[in-house]
C-alpha cells in the first residue's frame, strides 16, 4: 500500500505531477492548482491510499514538485 | 515643468503595504496566490484581501496594482478570469500583466492593464503595439538612459495613446534586485530544481557561490571571490535627476520578497528624492544622506544598473545582504495604553536595554523605528529587560498584539 499526501494550499500550479503521474493528478480548472484524485482533505493535507504499482510515477511527481508539497510513502 | 514621477512601492504583505503608505508611495503593487513572480513567497496576499488593500490605499489616494504576470497555461485560464473579476469588484486600480490571455481578458472587462517587465519592452514600436491594451508600460531593465529617453520622446512625438486616451506612461525600475538574465528569461532555477522563475518560483541559483573547474586538468579557476552570476542591486538615487529628465512617469521599486523596514526606508528616500527634484533642492549632500540610509537595509551592494551604460561585471562579493544594520528578534506586542501612550511587549529572546534602537513591524502598524529612553518591568524602572519579562515604554504610535519587536544593531556585531 502507498500513501500519497498533498499540501494543496501551497501548490503553485506548475503541472509537473500531472505530466508524471497522470492517473493520479489533474489540474483544477477552478483554481489552477493540482488535485490529487481520490484525495481526502484533512486540515489542508489531501491524502489517499493506492496500490503499490502507483508508487513509481507518484514518487517521480513528488521529486519533481518545485515546492515540495507531495509526499509518497510505501507502507 | 514636468509632471511629478509616480513612486511605486512593493508590498509583499500588510506590514510592507502599510510601510509604503506611511512613507509616501504614490502607488503599490502586490501579488495574490500563485500567478505572480513571487509565488514562492509565503507572504503573498489572498483574493480575500483585495477589499482591505483597496480600502487602505484609497484612504490615502494611493493606487493599487495586482501582479498577474506569470506564464499562463490552459489550466490557469479560469483562475485569471476569477482574479480579474475580483480586481474589478474590489476596486483595485489595475493589473500588471504579460500574458496575452490576461491582457485580453482584462481589456474585455475594462480593467486597466500595465505591461510587466516580463514582456521586456525595449523599443517604441513595441510600446505602440501594447498601447492598444495598456496605459502604463514598464521598460526592460537592460536599457540605457539614452534608450529610455528616446522611447519617452517617441511616445510624445508619435502621440502614442493608451485605451484611456492619454499618452502612454513609461515606467522604469529604480531600485532593487537585478537578474543575471534579461529579466524573466532565466531557466537556471527550472533546470536545477524544476522551479520555474517564470511561474514565480525562482530559487535564485545566481545568488550562490560557484567554482569553475577545468575538466581536462582539474584546475579550479580563480574567480576573485566574486559571485559571478549575482549582480549587485540597482540604485538610481544618485542620478535620479538624469533619470527624471528622460521623461519617465513612474519609478518602480523592486522588493515584494523583502522586509517591511526595507520598504519603509527605500520609499522614504526615493519620496524625498523625487520631491527634491520637483522643488529644485536635489543635491549631492542629500544623495549622500539617502545612500547611507539605503545601505542600512537589505542590499547586495549598489550599482547604477544598465542605465549608465557601464561595463558589465558589477557582480556582488557577498552571498546575502550588505546592509549596515541588522534586526534581531526580541518579542511580541501585548497591549497599548492609548491614553498614556505606552506600549507593552513580551520579551521572548535576547534582552532589551535602555538606549537600544528598536524596530516594530506589524500588518496594521507597518514600521516604527525609535530608541528606548526608559522602560519599566513590573512597575519598576529598569535598564535591562530580560527574556521572559513584560516590558512597557512610551511610544507615540499605537502598537498591537500582532506586532513584532526587534533590536536594530550594526551588522558587524552579529558577525563577530
Amino acid at each position: 500500500m502507498v500513501i500519497i499526501t498533498h499540501q494543496r494550499e501551497k501548490c503553485i500550479g506548475c503541472n509537473y505531477c500531472v505530466e508524471l503521474a497522470y492517473d493520479r493528478w489533474r489540474m483544477s480548472k477552478k483554481d489552477g492548482k493540482a488535485t490529487l484524485i481520490g484525495g481526502e482533505n484533512k486540515k489542508g493535507f489531501h491524502t489517499t491510499r493506492v496500490e503499490n504499482e502507483e508508487f513509481d510515477p507518484n514518487k517521480r511527481a513528488a521529486d519533481a514538485c518545485p515546492v515540495n508539497i507531495i509526499k509518497v510513502k510505501m507502507i | 515643468m514636468r509632471n511629478k514621477i509616480e513612486l511605486m512601492a512593493p508590498a509583499g504583505g500588510f506590514d510592507a503595504l502599510q510601510a509604503a503608505l506611511d512613507n509616501g508611495a504614490d502607488s503599490i503593487y502586490f501579488g495574490v496566490d500563485q500567478l505572480n513572480m513571487r509565488a514562492r513567497a509565503t507572504m503573498n496576499f489572498t483574493l480575500g484581501d483585495l477589499e482591505e488593500i483597496a480600502e487602505r490605499c484609497n484612504e490615502r489616494g494611493v493606487k493599487s496594482y495586482l501582479t498577474l504576470n506569470a506564464i499562463i497555461y490552459n489550466h490557469d485560464l479560469s483562475l485569471i478570469k476569477t482574479v480579474i473579476n475580483r480586481v474589478k469588484e474590489a476596486g483595485i486600480s489595475a493589473i500588471i500583466a504579460s500574458d496575452q490571455a490576461v491582457i485580453g481578458y482584462a481589456k474585455s472587462q475594462d480593467v486597466d492593464v500595465h505591461i510587466s517587465t516580463q514582456l521586456n519592452v525595449t523599443n517604441i514600436e513595441t510600446v505602440k503595439f501594447y498601447s492598444l491594451f495598456a496605459n502604463v508600460m514598464v521598460l526592460s531593465r537592460e536599457l540605457s538612459l539614452r534608450q529610455v529617453k528616446e522611447i519617452c520622446e517617441g511616445v510624445v512625438k508619435e502621440d502614442v495613446r493608451g485605451p484611456n486616451g492619454e499618452l502612454v506612461k513609461i515606467e522604469v525600475f529604480g531600485h532593487g534586485a537585478l537578474c543575471m538574465a534579461v529579466s524573466g528569461k532565466c531557466y537556471l532555477s527550472l533546470h536545477t530544481t524544476n522551479s520555474s522563475a517564470n511561474r514565480g518560483a525562482c530559487v535564485q541559483n545566481c545568488r550562490r557561490k560557484y567554482k569553475v573547474i577545468d575538466l581536462e586538468d582539474g584546475h579550479e579557476l580563480e574567480l576573485d571571490n566574486e559571485y559571478i552570476m549575482s549582480p549587485k542591486d540597482l540604485c538610481t538615487i544618485d542620478f535620479l535627476d538624469q533619470l527624471a529628465d528622460t521623461g519617465i512617469s513612474v519609478l518602480k521599486i523592486e522588493g515584494r520578497g523583502r522586509a517591511p523596514e526595507y520598504v519603509a526606508t527605500t520609499i522614504k528616500c526615493y519620496r524625498e528624492a523625487i520631491d527634491s527634484i520637483a522643488n529644485g533642492t536635489y543635491s549631492k549632500e542629500l544623495v549622500k544622506e539617502w545612500m547611507s540610509q539605503l545601505e542600512t537595509v537589505y542590499n547586495r551592494g549598489f550599482w547604477g544598473g544598465y542605465f549608465l551604460g557601464q561595463e558589465l561585471g558589477e557582480w556582488t562579493d557577498s552571498s546575502g545582504s550588505k546592509a549596515t544594520v541588522k534586526k534581531v528578534f526580541l518579542g511580541k506586542g501585548m497591549h497599548y495604553y492609548s491614553k498614556a501612550k505606552i506600549g507593552q511587549f513580551k520579551i521572548e529572546a535576547q534582552q532589551l536595554k535602555v538606549g537600544d534602537s528598536i524596530l516594530i513591524t506589524g500588518p496594521t502598524t507597518g514600521v516604527i523605528e525609535t530608541t528606548i529612553e526608559s522602560m519599566r518591568v513590573e512597575d519598576k524602572d529598569v535598564d535591562i529587560a530580560q527574556r521572559g519579562s513584560e516590558v512597557t515604554f512610551s511610544i507615540d504610535q499605537v502598537i498591537r498584539a500582532s506586532d513584532k519587536l526587534y533590536k536594530v544593531v550594526p551588522a558587524e556585531e552579529i558577525n563577530d
